[in-house]
Formats: C-alpha cells, structure tokens, sequence
C-alpha cells in the first residue's frame, strides 16, 4: 500500500503506536493531526474495504483476518495453574490482524458504559477473590469523548430508558429494526421490560464522506465492504494518512520495545514482511495491540531496569484478565425472519444492567435480539441445530432447511470481575510464526460471572417464550474457553502498586510509555468494551500531546 | 495421494450415479439437469482428483451423502461435495487427512467391502456405528463445510444448499423490510 510518508528508522520518531486498532488507529489520527510524526506498527496486512469478502469458509472457519488459528500463533488456554495449556482448535484469544485490527471484523454494537460502570466498588464494597475497583475517572470525565466518538468515528442510534447523560444527540438514527428487534419488542412489552434501539458503529446515512450501511449481513467475524463500519480502517486511519505525518507499517510483527540506559523507551523491535528483524528509533512509544498483545510485548520487552517486563514494577502486567461472559438462547418461530440481513442486532434490553444485590451476585449485563449462528450456513449448522436433532442426516437437513431463515437468539453479555488467576503469560513450550513467545491464557470465570449468565439466559427462555417462538431453547453456561473482549490486563490507576498506567495512560514506571487498549479497563463493562475504548483513545491522545508540547514525556 | 486409478470427475460422477440416481429423480428436472450440466462442464471433463484415491474417493463421497443426503431435496452428492474435500485434504486441512483415511480403512475392514457398495440404510447403520468417534466429526465438518460453504470451494453447486434453507449469500445489499414480522410492523405503520 503507497504511504503518504516513510520515516526514517535511525532517526526518533515522535511517536511510535504499536497496533493499528480501535485506540491505535485513534490515537495515531489525533497525534499526527495535532502536527506530530507517527509510525503504526502492525502485524497484519493492509486490506481496505474491497478487499473484504462474504466468505464464511476463509472468514470464520479459516480464520483469515485472525491471521489464522493456534497453528500459525501457538496460542494455548488453561483454566487454572493446576492444568496444562494447551492448543484448542480454534484460536482461543481472538482478535483481527489487519489494519484496523479488531474494529474491522467486530460486530460493531456500540454502547457507552453508564455512570455506575466507574464507581462500582465504591458503591457495592469489596468482592472477596477479587480486584474489583473503581476507576480513576468518572462517566463526567469520559463523556465527552463518547461524544467525540460518536461525531468523529459515526455512529448510529437513539438514547434508551437507562442511559447516562450526553451533551450531544447522536448524529444518526439509529439502523431500521429487524424481525428479531420486532420479536423481541413484543416480549418486552409482554414482560415488562424495555426493548430499546441498538447504537452501532455503523453508518445509518452517508457520514464524512462515506457511504451507508448497505444491509448486506456480514458485520459479525467479517469486514465491511461498503466502508460503513466504524473501524479506525474506514474511519481514522484515512485521516491520519492525509496529515503527511503518519506511516502505517503493516506486517511488521514488533517483538521488543527496547530501554536506553536511562530506563526509557527508545526503540521498537520487529520482524518485517520477510521476517527480517528491523528497528525503529522513537522519542516515544504508545502500545496499543489489544490486552493479550500488549502484555505480550510489555512482558518481552524485561531488561535490567525492568525485570518483571516493561512497566510491570507492579505486578500487574497481564492480571485481572476480563473476557465478558455470555449467554444464548435460540428460537424458531413460524415465519421467515431472514435475520441473516443487515447488522447483528436491531434491539436491546438493558434492564439487568445494573448489579442487583438482592439476585445474591454481582454483575449485570444486556440481552438482545440477533441471529448469532444464524447469520451465515456454516456457522448456522455447526452451532445453531437444537439439541434434540441428529447430528447428521435427512432428520438434521430438513431441520436445517426450515430453520435457518426462521431463527434468531437473545444473546446476553455480562460482566467479568477483575482476579489475579485470569491471566495473559508467555507461553513456556510454544512460539508464534515469527518466533515470539505464544500468548497463554489462564481462565476460570467468577462464580458471579457464571451467576449472572445464567440469570440472563434464563431471562432470555422468558422472553423467547413471550415473543411466541415455537421451539427454543437455552445453549448453557460454560466457563469461558477464549475471548474476543480482551480486558484489564494493564489497569489504569492511581496506585503504581496495583495497577500499569496513569488516569491519562501514561505507565508509571517509565515516562515516555504510554499503553492505551481494552487492557486500560478497570472493571468489564456489559460485553460492549469497543465504544469504551475508542473514547479512551481520544482521551488518551490529547493528555500525551498536551504533555509532548509542554516537553513532559 | 500416488493412487493410479485417478479418474476424471465425469466418470467419478457416472460410477456415483449409482446411488446418488434414485434421490435425484425424486428432486424434479431442474435440479438434475443442474448437476447433469455441471457435471458435463469442460472443466469436470478433464479434471482428475488430486487428492483422494478413486475408491476411497467412492466412499467418501457416499458417506458425505449419508450426512446430508439428498431427500426431496439435493444433498451433498448433487452438490459435488467430494470436490470439497478433495480440494481441503490437499491444501488447507492436509494434516486430518490420515485421520480421515484411518477411519474408512476401519470401516472398510470391518464392513468386508466398500461401504459406498451397501443399501442406504447399512450405511446409516454403519455411520451411526462411529458416530462417537472424533474422526467421523471430521467426516462431518468437511462435508458441512463443502456443502454450505461458497461454490467457489469445489462444493455447493449452483448454490444448492443456500437454495436449500433460504439464503441468499451471494446477493450484496438489501433493503427493508428483511423478513415476516418487520414487514408486518411497516404495513401497520403505514410505511
């Protein structure tokens, strides 16, 4: 792909961005703006919307915007210390490697998080085997930013029942409602409960210069063609590249941020298209390559001033892993919803948002209406049959023929508690394809989280009934096996003792280290962390500007 | 993979015939004269396996119509399945091939005879007989995936499974109302 510009590698550049994501793409939109040069490392290739196809077999099965599966990464997952990690099938930490990173392939549900969200433990206590704190900011302090988000990325929605102040209106209505909103309208209203409409970071009209949502159904797993996705690709990094002052390097793989004598950052190391080792000289350095890639690099990068790994004088590098826990519940009803057209979800009820501390648990999250499995054939075969068909043969293919248009789940995301026993470490045994130690997961959901999943679910049987499904059924809680929302592993905080970086995302050991991604998250939100993020990216990158121009980095 | 006895894809067809040729009838004209057209392509004309040998080619083929088999409807052998798998084993999915292979000759062994030679319900017998085993899954999912997955793969024909369930993937963009219960909400709205 042509740059606008390249930088020279023996000479500092001002700032180097490791990841090309929801805060990277950000961060380096909003730094090369404000007249500063930027380079973005990222490991995957530079693919632009009409590169992006409705292949289910490449997309999902093959894995092609996850740069493939444990075969190529090593990745392996573990519950507890007490089990050895081991490679699943499926990639077990998912994210995209792409410029753009996860924004491109996300389904693109875009809720802000509520007041509550960053005030919980002050409100609820103490959660024993837990790390449960609050922020070091409160929804007054971010909300402008969510607005920035909101007018500068695109995004498309009307204000629910439970929603927290906003200062500005949403500059789009919201995406028209699908049969599955409707069905699950009827519910609500049967139940008590508030349908209300989904915000997404996808455009409903033609915003900045870019076209509509053109309804064509592969948001979830897949990029968008049309453009109309709110993903740092479609909406940031054009505009970072028109400044003349930032350089996306794709399939550059960074394996080491290097620390001059004074223990500062001074170097990013990484692996070229060729696999070639290259270095990159920088005055400063901002990770953002997602909570399981950025504690990665961090833990790579130990050298005699940082033993423990970069900016982990705390401990607390790749703690307090967060995935959200989830729930689904299916049901087929009499006619066609054809719910495999346009966006993911058209309604949701946040009436369980909040921890109620008389279910006896913490943690909250949302349903809504979708058709999850039944998106796409495959994914609709492999996961969607009920549990009382074959597996195979005519009994199973007719089942299949008649459910696939006529299918949609209620499907809940919920909160994770913060726990040092969830975690991201190097692998011991395995590497990746350019031979970097492979990410380890180590996971066993709360008790809570496993709590309120299963409240959900059973709120979601309720409401499938309600809206008239003639079968349905309930998929169970199981531990968490992987993750999409990687969260909490480099904490924000006051305290240098129990979390990585500042309330502006500087790390508090080492001054010209900034770590901005969903691993800043101090508790989990509701299952929608993509909004959050971004808004921490605007945020992030005027305190770091402010501080370059005022030569305190 | 060095078997000798590679054939053609049409003659592939014709010896398949056999057993995929009384489902076929029951589908109706149109969808036989698709598989008797794409079965006569130029390309079918020519190409030859280049994965699977002839015989367990057969038999994966008949297995993979047992797992979706053709009812009033087409199944896995209309859809040409078997290109599928003969075009995954070989690239992407190279490494299940022995796990693959190692199921069959078990079969095989304890069938006495090639399972693609047995009446419809011994080979839904025989299947159900190793349905636990983990190679079968393997069985499964390749015939999923080239049933379901884009024509482009060497399954799907025509996009006859897509035809199969109502979806219409290889359409780019729609517009509103997207189904029944939507629809029915603009009408009362007066949209």
């Amino acid at each position: 792909m042509a740059n606008s510009v390249t930088f020279e590698q023996r000479k500092p550049v001002d700032f180097a961005i490791i990841g090309s994501g929801a805060a990277g793409g950000i961060i380096a939109k909003e730094l090369s703006s404000a007249g500063f040069d930027v380079v973005v490392f990222e490991q995957g290739p530079y693919r632009k919307a009409s590169d992006f196809t409705h292949d289910e077999y490449d997309v999902i099965i093959q894995s092609e915007l996850l740069g493939g599966g444990p075969e190529v990464s090593g990745q392996t997952f573990r519950h507890d210390e007490s089990e050895i990690a081991t490679s699943p099938i499926i990639q077990p930490i998912r994210y995209a490697q792409t410029v753009g990173g996860s924004s491109v392939h996300f389904s693109a549900n875009f809720w802000r998080f509520r007041e509550s969200d960053f005030i919980e433990r002050s409100k609820l206590g103490p959660i024993s085997g837990s790390n449960f704190a609050d922020w070091p900011m409160t929804y007054d302090e971010i909300e402008p930013y969510y607005a920035r988000v909101e007018w500068e990325v695109g995004v498309s929605g009307a204000p629910g029942p439970f929603d927290s102040f906003r200062s500005r209106p949403f500059p789009m209505p919201p995406l028209p409602v699908k049969s599955s909103g409707v069905l699950m309208e009827k519910a609500a209203k049967k139940l008590g409960l508030h349908a209300q409409n989904q915000p997404h970071a996808i455009l409903s009209q033609p915003f900045n210069g870019r076209n509509a949502c053109i309804h064509c159904g592969h948001c979830m797993m897949f990029g968008c063609e049309a453009g109309a996705k709110s993903s740092s690709l479609a909406a940031m990094i054009p505009l970072a590249e028109a400044t003349g002052r930032c350089e996306i390097r794709d399939r550059s793989a960074v394996f080491r941020i290097e620390t001059d004598a004074n223990g500062r950052a001074s170097e990013v190391l990484y692996y070229d298209k060729d696999g070639s080792e290259q270095a990159q000289m920088a005055k400063a350095v901002i990770v953002s390559a997602n909570g399981a890639e950025t504690t990665r690099l961090l833990l790579l990068s130990a050298s005699e001033q940082h033993p423990d790994g970069l900016a982990n004088s705390s401990g607390y590098v790749g703690r307090n892993l967060m995935f959200n826990a989830h729930s689904a519940v299916d049901g087929v009803f009499e006619h066609p919803l054809n719910d495999y057209k346009s966006v993911q979800v058209s309604r949701v009820i946040h009436d369980f948002y909040e921890t109620d501390e008389s279910r006896g648990f913490y943690g909250g999250g949302g349903i809504d209406a979708r058709p999850l499995w039944s998106m796409t054939p495959i994914f609709h075969a492999l996961e969607g049959m009920p549990h009382d068909v074959p597996k195979w043969g005519a009994a199973w293919k007719d089942e299949i023929a008649h459910n696939f248009t006529r299918q949609m789940s209620f499907a809940s995301g919920t909160t994770s508690l913060a726990m040092d026993r969830n975690n991201i470490t190097l692998d011991p045994n395995n590497t990746d394809q350019w031979g970097r130690p492979a990410i380890r997961a180590t996971y066993r959901d709360h008790d809570d989280d496993l709590a309120i999943a299963k409240f959900l679910e059973d709120r979601s049987l309720e409401l499938m009934d309600a809206a008239g499904a003639k079968k349905f059924w309930g998929h169970g809680i199981k531990l968490s096996n992987g993750g999409e929302h990687l969260l909490g592993t480099a904490r924000m905080g006051d305290d240098p003792a129990a979390s990585v970086v500042d309330r502006y995302h500087r790390s508090h050991d080492v001054s010209n280290l900034f770590i901005c991604d969903g691993s800043s998250f101090v508790t989990s939100g509701r299952g929608q962390p993509t909004m959050t993020i971004m808004a921490l990216a605007f945020r992030a990158a005027e305190h770091i500007a402010a501080a370059a121009n005022a030569n305190e980095i | 993979m060095n078997n000798p006895d590679e054939i053609s894809r049409r003659r592939f067809l014709k010896a398949t015939g056999a057993f995929g040729g009384a489902s076929l009838f029951r589908i109706g004209a149109p969808s036989l004269a698709a598989v008797t057209q794409a079965a006569c392509t130029a390309r079918d004309e020519e190409a030859a396996f280049n994965t699977l040998g002839a015989e367990e080619a057969a038999d994966f083929a008949a297995i993979a119509a047992r797992i979706i088999p053709a009812t009033d409807t087409p199944g896995a052998a209309e859809a040409g399945v078997i290109w599928f798998w003969d075009n995954a084993l070989g690239s992407e999915f190279s490494s299940l091939l022995p796990g693959v292979r190692s199921l069959r000759e078990q079969l095989s062994a304890n069938l006495g005879r090639p399972f693609a030679d047995l009446p419809e319900a011994e080979q839904d017998a025989a299947l159900r007989s190793i349905e636990s085993d983990p190679r079968f899954e393997l069985w499964r999912l390749l015939t999923i995936f080239g049933f379901f997955g884009m024509a482009k793969h060497g399954g799907n024909k025509d996009h006859m499974s897509w035809d199969l369930i109502g979806y219409k993937g290889h359409h780019g963009a729609w517009t509103p109302p997207f189904g029944y219960y939507d629809a029915e909400v603009e009408q009362a709205n007066g949209e």
